[in-house]
């Protein structure tokens, strides 16, 4: 019977485990694909985690958050001389490491700035956010690895320039000066993809098999320290269920927390496979709260908001459904930023100090429900994001939470692209909309809180400040912190802003988010970040143990 | 016949004319186009980047308007490019394209290869127990959820078991790809067969009073002979002609499975390109899973009337 | 072979007396207990608790209900629309049936599930929907209902259209024709009577199939929503820790399957019995 033994041997193969691994190779899984590779056109998560692994920036945020340079030889500062105010601007000057090379070998050089910053402000090259490129006026070269950043104005973080991202002119001029409208689709980062002139980092991309993986090998021409692996696949398995089943039957061997599983699903994991893996959470800068309709009279009056705070569990919330590692938020600023302040006026879990307030606002239980003088109940409506399986959970705890407070809460979930394309940016929700916030370490949040900040018909929905929270000495604050140089003041005004947002309470503080990473025993070295610079740039201190 | 061909060939170009004015509306009435997205997602983004952005994007401009000129476009064979990919529509849907065909084409296989089988041994045993057991194993494949039955093969397989992987296409060829291959073609072959056992059942046992098969008989053959000489020839007409049916069906039909086992596949585009509001993809994806029903439909009349002297069209 | 349908309709019956005797039990399908997450069947959980610490089994039965009567109304809705489109192509014929047919092709050839999606995913505020109404519950199933019985509509239309022609070629119904009786009497009394049972069928066959895309949608995250539940959206939620608590995603996907099981073995029954010839 040859047939059926040559059907053995097939079945045989088919159902044969996997090669072991080759040490030297490592498969990350993501739950995204990136649909394109440039690095200024369209930010997406997946392609800011895999460029991590290939180019490194001029700046960035390490892993506790403090500012650091990459290509750069010395961070600027007006300390050292290198950044100079010029009238109301400033000029700060970068020389690149001499070392740093494009894949191809030529050096990275400050033509590349030069063309980066052109591309940037090029009102046709697609680039998503010029706001930088355009506070530049010109850049200075000094010398082929030296050159000015002159900006307009100075800000307290004129020398960070993360989104700076060098663009080997060698290979993208020809194509960006023939046709800029055009630039977007003929960039070689979207049509050839392969070419290794195109990255700067320890690896460069090799595959890209669509929708499904990208293949990284090490990049012969980094001279930085050697990463342990000379290849890099990045899975994209969108279902994390799949995903979970990936990691187990040894399809990937890590996931990373940037793009991975949900934090409950990940903490259901750690208790089952905890003896082979590393589940590592970090609280990030991912700021989930409520945004409170501050146009709606039952939410105009401050005692009926704090109400709401005092009348939700937070600390069991996150205790039961995050095990404790998504950290209650007292206001707007994560504890890992240094500009932090932890004496604020807190609302820990206190029933009876929120029944005193609603009594007080003329809100009277009666039958179950509160009712103000009129007979009208205390109902309000929380939306939120359909598909983002925590926070749906969580708003069914605080919706059964507030209930108890004799508060009504019916819940609205809208898929992402109505919530956000519409009910959000227009003000569309009623009474409470829940979200998060992603933001870099002291960002100040003039867009969120500032009066002239409010999305309105008549200035064309600008601004993000949806609370319509409008307060004088809050304006005062941002504007003030986002020209003090000095550490020591821009951290007392960083606290008032603080105090002054949680006595408001413009929106509900919820918690900060952790992404989960998950890796093998046996790996070491990876350093989750917690803000939007991933761990993938510190990639060649990831070993094999 | 070729005045047949030629008048269902240019009602099918009307069907995808009105899909297209009708999916590029839809589209159009979706909430927040790509820029208001990545304004909510962008603090920094001013209103007149995006502005600029829009219309750089054409997204300015009312829906009928963009609709015209792509249609243009079109006409002269230009797709455009992707928004999303920021490459060219065919470029972009390529690689999908081909990772649907295999997916589909093994799934076919298999559940044909299960499904004639049962059908021929229902029709054989009509009305005894086995007749039963496989019309509730039919009806089985036809009810259960894709998705569910997906997952719960991955549970069994990927993890309890741990012989195959749980998705995912991987880059390696060969064995691999093949390993890969497994679990998301036998969910799909699993709900597909169901119907294929009962139509071929249905058209045996149709078959089963014709006068040709009473001769047969008559002149002394055996049942089970009649069965396979005479009246499966002709009942594999009816079942070609769902198979022509299934053709388009299949093509989008598989986007659960896809999203299930994380194979990229053209369900998978289609959804991400409506969703990321990439007309461009979404259209000619869409346009493309139309296109292959209504020539799957058309093949299946040819074959009716070039297999069967019985029928006529006209 | 002929136990197959009973045993369809005995189910039928089963779950739906269940589903529909939810309430009565006492249970609370929304009752959260954070202290109690993932318990495993006890005599107070009979099934266990999900994410939240909520029963199960209580809220299989609440979905239940929810996704049975989106499904049920969602047939009739769509059996009501094919049944005017193919009377009006049937009975008139000429120019409007072979425009009506056209488009019962057309539809037939859309893929359905993309189409499915962008209907899903429209901003109904554009169409002058007002907000308030939008986040209604209502609003939320009655939307699902109209799009799925939107594109769902074509095989009834066609199966009355040929009742409708067949019965049109009578010689009784042309004598009533010929005596002046008017088009709608003639529907009404002499075509509708005899679409009935294929109707019948194809209604009862058709609601498992809507089950199933309902519960696609709801994976796709589009369909019956939080906090209402549906087995659609039970099972979505249990996709993400399926590996660490399969037996969430269990129930709600058997709940599934038998369902529409019993509906197409019901169905099938039906045709049986009532086509003459079979």
């Amino acid at each position: 019977m040859p047939f059926f033994r040559r059907l053995a041997v097939f079945a045989a193969l088919l159902l044969a485990p996997g090669l072991a691994m080759a040490k030297d190779e490592l498969v990350i899984g993501i739950t995204q694909f990136p649909a394109a590779f440039h690095p200024s056109i369209e930010s997406m998560l997946a392609k800011t985690y895999i460029l991590g692994l290939a180019r490194r920036p001029l700046t960035a945020f390490d892993a506790q958050w403090k500012l650091v340079c990459m290509l750069c030889t010395e961070l600027p500062t007006l300390e050292n001389g290198l950044a100079k105010r010029e009238g109301k601007g400033i000029a700060v000057t970068y020389t690149l490491r001499p070392d740093a090379r494009w894949g191809d070998g030529t050096p990275v050089s400050s033509d590349d700035a030069v063309f980066t910053w052109l591309v940037g402000r090029h009102p046709l090259s697609g680039v998503a956010s010029r706001e930088l490129y355009q506070r530049i006026t010109r850049v200075e070269v000094k010398g082929p690895r030296t050159f000015i950043l002159h900006f307009d104005r100075t800000t307290f973080d004129y020398n960070a320039v993360n989104d700076f991202a060098l663009l080997p002119a060698h290979i993208e001029r020809p194509r960006f000066e023939s046709a800029p409208a055009e630039y977007r689709n003929r960039t070689a980062f979207e049509q050839d993809t392969t070419n290794p002139g195109l990255y700067n980092g320890p690896f460069h991309i090799t595959e890209v098999v669509q929708g499904s993986a990208v293949v990284l090998a090490f990049n012969p021409q980094w001279t930085g320290p050697r990463p342990a692996f000379n290849r890099i696949v990045v899975k994209t398995i969108e279902n994390t269920a799949a995903l979970e089943a990936n990691l187990l039957s040894g399809g990937v061997d890590m996931i990373a927390g940037e793009l991975g599983l949900p934090l409950d699903q990940a903490l259901a994991f750690e208790k089952r496979q905890g003896n082979r893996f590393v589940v590592t959470t970090k609280p990030s800068l991912v700021y989930e709260h409520i945004d409170l309709n501050l146009t709606s009279p039952i939410l105009a009056d401050v005692r009926v908001r704090r109400a709401l705070l005092l009348a939700a569990d937070r600390a069991t919330l996150t205790k039961q459904l995050f095990a404790g590692r998504q950290p209650v938020a007292h206001a707007l600023v994560p504890q890992l930023d240094w500009v932090h302040a932890d004496d604020l006026p807190k609302y820990p879990y206190d029933p009876a100090k929120a029944a005193a307030l609603l009594d007080e606002a003329g809100w009277k239980l009666s039958g179950g429900i509160r009712r103000n003088a009129k007979g009208d109940p205390l109902a309000v409506e929380l939306a939120t994001t359909a598909g983002n399986r925590s926070r749906e959970l969580v708003a069914q705890v605080l919706q059964a939470q507030w209930r108890k407070a004799g508060i009504e809460v019916r819940l609205v979930a809208q898929p992402p692209r109505v919530f956000f394309g519409d009910t959000v940016t227009k003000r569309r929700f009623p009474h409470l909309a829940m979200f998060a916030w992603y933001s870099a370490p002291e960002s100040v949040p003039r867009s969120q809180l500032h009066s002239s900040m409010v999305p309105e018909a008549d200035n064309n929905w600008a601004g993000q400040n949806y609370t319509g929270y409008a307060d004088p000495d809050m304006d005062q604050l941002i504007d003030a912190i986002e020209v003090e140089l000095d550490r020591v003041k821009r951290k007392r005004l960083w606290r008032d802003l603080q105090v002054k947002y949680a006595t408001d309470l413009p929106a509900l503080p919820l918690y900060f988010r952790a992404d989960a990473h998950i890796w093998p025993k046996a790996l070491k070295g990876v350093v989750p970040t917690g803000h939007q610079d991933p761990s993938t740039l510190w990639v060649e201190q990831w070993r094999w143990e | 016949m070729t005045r047949l061909v030629v008048s269902r060939l240019m009602q099918s170009v009307v069907v995808l004319l009105a899909m297209s004015v009708v999916v590029y509306g839809l589209m159009g009435l979706m909430p927040g186009d790509p820029i208001d997205l990545m304004i909510a997602s962008d603090p920094h983004l001013s209103p007149l980047e995006a502005a600029r952005l829009k219309a750089l994007y054409g997204l300015d401009k009312p829906w009928t308007e963009r609709y015209l000129r792509w249609l243009g476009q079109v006409m002269q064979g230009e797709f455009g490019y992707s928004r999303l990919y920021a490459k060219p529509v065919g470029t972009a849907m390529a690689p999908a394209l081909a990772n649907t065909v295999l997916l589909m084409l093994t799934a076919l296989g298999v559940a044909l290869a299960v499904a004639l089988p049962l059908g021929i041994l229902a029709a054989a045993k009509a009305g005894r127990w086995i007749d039963g057991a496989i019309n509730l194993l039919a009806f089985a494949s036809v009810s259960v959820p894709t998705f569910w039955l997906g997952l719960m093969l991955i549970l069994l397989f990927a993890v309890a078991l741990g012989w195959l992987p749980a998705g995912g296409v991987d880059s390696l060829s060969g064995g691999e790809r093949l390993r890969h291959l497994v679990l998301p073609a036998a969910t799909l072959a699993m709900a597909g067969l169901g119907q294929f056992a009962r139509h071929m059942r249905a058209a045996l046992l149709g078959e089963a009073a014709a006068d040709y098969v009473r001769t047969a008989r008559a002149k002394g053959c055996g049942p089970l002979r009649v069965l396979l000489r005479h009246q499966l020839r002709n009942a594999l007409l009816p079942v070609t002609t769902i198979l022509a049916l299934e053709l388009g069906g299949l093509f989008s039909g598989a986007l659960i499975t896809e999203t299930v086992f994380a194979w990229p596949g053209m369900g998978r585009l289609i959804f991400e390109a409506v969703m990321g509001n990439d007309f461009n993809l979404a259209l000619s994806g869409l346009l493309l899973a139309t296109a292959m029903t209504l020539v799957g439909s058309i093949l299946a009349d040819l074959a009716y009337a070039g297999l069967d002297p019985r029928v006529r069209l006209g | 072979m002929r136990a197959l349908p009973a045993f369809g309709a005995v189910l039928l019956a089963l779950l739906s007396a269940v589903a529909l005797a939810g309430p009565l039990l006492g249970l609370d399908a929304e009752a959260v207990d954070l202290m109690a997450r993932y318990a495993p069947p006890s005599s107070e959980h009979p099934l266990g608790t999900d994410e939240l610490g909520r029963d199960v089994l209580a809220r299989l039965l609440a979905g239940g209900r929810v996704s049975l009567a989106v499904a049920a109304a969602t047939a009739l809705v769509a059996a009501a629309l094919g049944t005017v489109i193919g009377l009006v192509a049937g009975a008139v014929g000429g120019r409007v049936d072979a425009v009506l047919m056209r488009l019962t092709d057309g539809v037939m050839a859309l893929p359905l599930l993309p189409l499915l999606i962008v209907l899903a995913a429209l901003d109904w505020t554009k169409l002058g929907v007002p907000v308030e109404a939008l986040n209604s519950e209502a609003f939320a199933v009655g939307r699902l209902v109209a799009i799925i019985a939107l594109v769902g509509w074509t095989t009834v239309a066609r199966l009355v259209r040929a009742a409708a022609l067949s019965v049109k070629a009578r010689d009784y119904v042309r004598a009533a024709v010929a005596v002046g009786v008017g088009p709608v009497r003639i529907m009404r009394r002499h075509i509708l009577p005899n679409v009935a049972s294929p109707l019948l069928v194809a209604t009862t066959l058709s609601v498992g199939n809507i089950i199933l895309v309902e519960s696609a949608l709801s994976f796709l995250g589009l369909g019956v929503r939080a906090p209402l539940a549906s087995w659609g959206n039970m099972l979505t939620g249990a996709m993400d820790v399926a590996v660490s608590a399969p037996q969430l995603a269990l129930w709600p996907g058997l709940a599934i399957f038998l369902t529409v099981l019993a509906f197409n073995l019901v169905g099938d029954g039906l045709q049986r019995a009532l086509d003459p010839r079979g």
